[in-house]
């Protein structure tokens, strides 16, 4: 799986033109067009169509391009699929995944889709939202269930009412939910992404709870409204230490490169494969948050 | 190619545009858009070509604009396309 | 923002949307005017009344948006286009609008074409087909044109006289009759018998009303404060609609109509046109026909009917009209001892 940020999945109703057409301006890591809850059943078609016509012809940079299709048992799901592999949509999001069964279903339309179309077969990647009990205990089974995965999503709206509880402020209700797609995620290499928070006006929670999915390792969370993508992106900011140190890492790279050497090594000692790949993170993301430059120097203020 | 049965598409909020298909003889549009003066005729010119890949050459059209760019009004017309034709869940595929 | 359909017979419901329309200024819930609504709509922001909306037939009602989403129109743009998305639907594509004069413009801004302004209230329609495709359907005359509405529920002599008045005035006269359905006889069989009574006129052409020649007992009310009047307000804004959006594309220069000696309404809704018409149509009223001294009216035909009173019916209805009612007797009589007599 190719590595990228992943902070921020800013969600964009897929019948709302203003939205989709703007959807590009805010910075986010990625972008979700919803086709599922977002838009009522009614107008399924004509969303589908909208996501579809914006995805060939705007330009959202450097966005990674995902969308939310109607669940699989849908009568929307196979017209969705196959016109967002038309379309050339990088990630298809399924909702309410509970097994691996699922998943390979999934991949099994993108592939004739991919067939019919004319486009190589594994081009389209998937991921999984998990918004059961069911699902959080399958979580390791969907992770691995295909090698187009990229990631598990936590939906806590659904997963909260399958558990008979209801969001709370502090997110206990979460916890196991949230290790369990961590967990899977990291087992199978792929990205976790934190649920949505709501409540427009409680920054306070908000930056809370993102600090707390930081914490945890959560790559990133999802996101309803494009002024949450600063917040976010400051709360996964690296430290300076962090910056020197990945930096040093950089430099040891080199060193061994020159020196025509396969070992790593810093102070004497040998560096591995994961903390290269820490670094290297680290270094994405303090170029993400303008802290450096492309050539590894500190931005002045 | 006429249509099957009147249709609508689209919402009258900001960037939008809806569009209403009704019976007539040949693409006849009626275009309510603040920006008619300077793109009214791109914007007739999208609907027509988009009704025309669907082979609908007899409709009347009625569209309220809302400053919609090229790619809405190509995806509201063939929304509306396919309501008019019943073809919602077997899109043309090689219209798309 | 989220928006759900409310069933307004559930009082539960009945009393959000009712107090949510009152905080908003409109307080006129008469169950004429409740009764016609099918749908209801509400939008909600973190379970605050945010907007509603309903459809009545082809007409769009009820609609308020709580003032703190006023500013900049997009929660009422959302409101709009929802309630023609559901009234597509129901296979709905013409809707009217009946409201404030204040409110033209925000429902030009939304497409919708203003068919007549007062001053207590406007019309304006969206959708096809229009008043452009029903004007363009209609045949078109050069010369003098007359014209003349009618409920004709049933045709009568007396509708037969004002035609004949008209028919010898004019190079040609336009019949308008009222579409919809709120009488004795269907539209189809009163158009029916007014085609059949004047077919020997052959400058006269009995049309459609459509629904455009509306008839005042449907014209929606809800938003007049209590001390307007209502009668008058509808009167005032099917006549300017007639005189602009019909009288004015087909040059149509003179409306005849029957004298009301006995309809205090039908007498206050003549002198409203009379008010607005001229000087661009004249309008002419004529002495109304009378039998035997009895002024010829639908009202006593249709009590005759009841009654079984066939020496009145067949002093007052043209052989055409009789006919129909001597072939259709037993379902009508039946028909007006349900409805409970007229």
């Amino acid at each position: 799986m190719e590595e990228r940020l992943r902070r921020t999945m800013m969600f964009v109703p897929g019948n709302n033109s203003g939205m989709v057409k703007d959807a590009g301006v805010y910075g986010a890591d990625s972008i979700m067009f919803d086709l599922e809850d977002s838009v009522s059943m009614d107008q399924k078609d004509a969303a589908r169509i909208l996501v579809y016509e914006a995805l060939q012809t705007q330009d959202y940079g450097n966005a990674e391009l995902v969308v939310r299709v109607n669940g699989i048992d849908s009568p929307f799901f196979r017209s969705d699929v196959f016109a967002m592999v038309k379309a050339g949509i990088q990630v298809i999001r399924l909702p309410k995944v509970e097994s691996a069964q699922m998943m390979k279903d999934l991949v099994s339309t993108i592939e004739e889709a991919e067939k019919k179309f004319g486009i190589k077969v594994g081009t389209t990647h998937v991921m999984a939202a998990i918004e059961s009990a069911r699902g959080v205990m399958k979580c390791l089974e969907i992770a691995e269930s295909s090698d187009r995965m990229i990631g598990l999503a936590l939906s806590a709206e659904d997963y909260t009412t399958d558990m008979k509880t209801h969001r709370y402020p502090d997110g206990a209700e979460l916890e196991f939910a949230r290790n369990m797609i961590l967990h899977a995620s990291r087992a199978a290499g792929i990205a976790a992404f934190d649920t949505v928070f709501t409540n427009m006006n409680d920054i306070e929670g908000f930056n809370h709870e993102t600090e707390h999915i930081h914490q945890l390792g959560f790559d990133g969370k999802s996101l309803v409204n494009p002024r949450q993508i600063d917040l976010v992106n400051k709360v996964f900011e690296p430290t300076k230490k962090e910056i020197e140190n990945a930096l040093d890492v950089e430099a040891a790279i080199e060193e061994a490169q020159a020196k025509g050497s396969g070992v790593i090594s810093m102070n004497g000692q040998m560096v591995d494969r994961p903390v290269v790949l820490r670094a290297q993170r680290v270094i994405r993301l303090a170029k993400a948050s303008h802290l450096i430059n492309e050539e590894g120097e500190y931005i002045e203020e | 190619m006429g249509i099957k049965e009147t249709a609508l598409a689209g919402t009258l909020e900001s960037s939008d545009i809806q569009i209403t298909l009704s019976e007539g003889s040949g693409i006849n549009i009626d275009l309510d858009s603040s920006v008619e003066a300077l793109y009214g005729d791109q914007i007739k010119k999208v609907i027509t070509d988009t009704l025309n890949k669907y082979g609908i050459t007899d409709a009347k059209v009625k569209a309220v604009d809302k400053g919609a760019l090229d790619c809405v009004v190509k995806a509201r017309t063939m929304a509306v396309a396919q309501r008019a034709l019943g073809t919602t869940e077997e899109p043309n595929w090689e219209v798309l | 923002m989220e928006v759900r359909e409310i069933n307004i017979a559930i009082p539960r419901y009945r009393r959000k949307w009712q107090s949510f329309m009152e905080i908003n200024g409109i307080t006129e819930f008469s169950s004429n005017e409740v009764d016609k609504i099918e749908k209801t709509f509400m939008w909600d922001e973190d379970g605050d009344r945010a907007a509603t909306g309903s459809i009545a037939g082809n007409v769009i009602k009820y609609v308020a948006v709580c003032s703190k989403y006023k500013e900049g129109g997009a929660l009422f743009n959302k409101v709009v286009s929802y309630l023609l998305q559901q009234a597509a639907q129901m296979g709905r594509f013409h809707l009217f609008i009946f409201t404030k004069p204040k409110y033209v413009q925000s429902f030009e801004y939304v497409g919708f074409k203003k068919l007549a302004v007062s001053e207590n209230g406007a019309i304006l329609e969206t959708g096809v087909p229009g008043i452009t495709e029903y004007i363009e359907k209609l045949p078109h005359f050069e010369g003098k044109n007359g014209s003349i509405v009618m409920n004709a529920n049933p045709f009568t002599l007396g509708h037969r006289r004002l035609v004949e008045v008209a028919s010898s005035k004019n190079d040609h006269v336009y019949v308008f009759v009222v579409k919809n359905d709120v009488s004795l006889f269907t539209y189809e069989e009163r158009i029916e018998l007014v085609k059949k009574g004047v077919q020997d006129l052959k400058n006269v052409t009995v049309v459609s009303g459509d629904d455009y020649i509306i008839s005042p007992a449907t014209f929606p009310a809800y938003f007049l404060k209590s001390d307007q009047e209502i009668g008058t307000y509808q009167a005032r804004l099917d006549a300017i609609l007639f005189k602009d959006q019909i009288a004015d594309p087909l040059d149509i220069t003179t409306r005849y109509l029957g004298k009301e000696p006995y309809s205090k309404t039908t007498d206050s809704y003549n002198h409203e046109l009379l008010d607005i018409l001229p000087p661009e149509v004249n309008v002419e009223i004529i002495d109304r026909k009378t039998a035997d001294d009895k002024i010829i009216s639908a009202t006593k035909v249709r009590q005759a009917i009841l009654d079984n009173d066939q020496a009145l019916l067949h002093e007052f209805l043209p052989e055409t009209t009789m006919e129909f009612v001597k072939n259709n007797y037993p379902d009508l009589k039946k028909k007006l001892i349900e409805k409970g007599s007229k």
